[in-house]
């Protein structure tokens, strides 16, 4: 990647509503729902995000994996929202990989999906394995629907992963990365360490910045400074600074949709990001 | 094991409230995450006795 706030490209914001790890008990306006993930969706889309991850729940805050559910909870965000491109997560530490296919299953299928590039640990006897060959699966049936995958990116050793995976895949054009900063397995969260990355992407590819927790902001800021686009969202990051727990995901996808137009980068309609993102 | 002895279900713990019955553990004393509920409950072939560093360290104090 090779661009800056100088050339005043639009920033795309992704809001993560909700993600597959903590829920309402660690901020209780955390969409978990269909009708919850919709409204929020469509606060979010107001607020400046063209694209939302999904991630699906039960009714009781577990996690979901079914393409019913999944179903359920794109209906909700279509019906609510204008435009809003929908992404819908396949992670899933310990879920069965044939229950992680299924929320590429919809009807219509997502416009994009996220495809993690490698092992990561949780707690401390769970690995998410994400072998290469799983990775090529789902990216096998993403392609077949004409889904877009976000390459998510947790750790150096995944940005290597991803080189290997972009020379032998056939993907789609530019490859969209999603570089990950924070704790545990993911890439130790400094805007120098993000600049360091930056080095090794290639040229052609479109970069997304995600920071867990307090590093939400500093980090995703940072990619905007240096051309790259920005994910946040009650998924990565619960507050809206120290002790004070965030009011919405919509809170914090203003406060970056105002920090880029600040920098000089438009944020980008759902138009602008399709096209960017060759979707 | 299938479901960990020390999984409840509740609406109430402390000052925290909710619509549905939550995942709670009686070890740490608080609701747990979704993701964590799936090692309670032993789904996915998950178990409390493996996976679960709440409920190993509870077991190792006994
Ligand atoms: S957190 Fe661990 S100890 Fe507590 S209920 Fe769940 S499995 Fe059992």
């Amino acid at each position: 990647m090779n661009a800056s706030y100088h050339d005043g490209e639009p920033a795309v914001v992704t809001a993560a509503l909700t993600g597959g790890v903590h829920g309402k008990e660690a901020n209780p306006n955390l969409p978990e729902t269909p009708a919850e993930i919709g409204e929020a969706a469509a606060a979010c889309e107001l607020a400046g995000a063209s694209v939302v991850h999904l991630h699906a729940r039960r009714e009781n805050g577990e996690r979901a994996f079914s393409t019913d559910r999944f179903q359920q909870v794109a209906d909700a965000v279509r019906e609510a929202t204008d435009d809003v491109i929908l992404q819908h997560s396949t992670g899933g530490t310990a879920a069965p990989e044939d229950r992680r296919i299924e929320p590429l299953r919809t009807d219509p299928p997502p416009e994009m999906a996220s495809l993690d590039m490698g092992p990561l640990n949780r707690y401390d006897h769970l690995t998410s394995e994400n072998t290469r060959a799983f990775v090529d699966r789902l990216h096998g049936e993403m392609r077949e629907r004409g889904i877009t995958p976000e390459l998510e990116v947790f750790n150096d050793g995944h940005l290597n992963e991803t080189l290997a995976f972009l020379d032998r895949a056939d993907t789609t054009d530019p490859p969209y990365l999603n570089l990950i900063f924070g704790g545990g397995t993911t890439s130790p969260p400094s805007p120098r360490r993000l600049l360091a990355h930056l080095d090794d992407v290639p040229d052609r590819a479109e970069v997304n910045v995600i920071g867990f927790g307090p590093h939400q902001l500093p980090v995703t800021t940072t990619s905007l400074l240096v051309g790259g686009h920005a994910r946040v969202g009650l998924e990565d990051n619960c507050y809206y600074r120290r002790g004070e727990p965030a009011t919405s995901n919509a809170q914090l996808v203003e406060r970056t949709a105002e920090i880029a137009e600040q920098l000089g980068r438009p944020v980008a309609t759902t138009a602008e990001t399709r096209s960017i993102l060759g979707l | 094991m299938a479901e960990c002895p020390h999984l409840e279900y509740r609406e109430t713990a402390g000052e925290q409230t909710f619509e549905t019955a939550r995942a709670y553990c009686a070890v740490a004393d608080e609701f747990v995450q979704p993701m964590r509920a799936d090692i309670c409950t032993g789904r996915y072939g998950l178990a409390p006795s493996e996976d679960c560093e709440i409920y190993r360290e509870a077991a190792a104090d006994r």
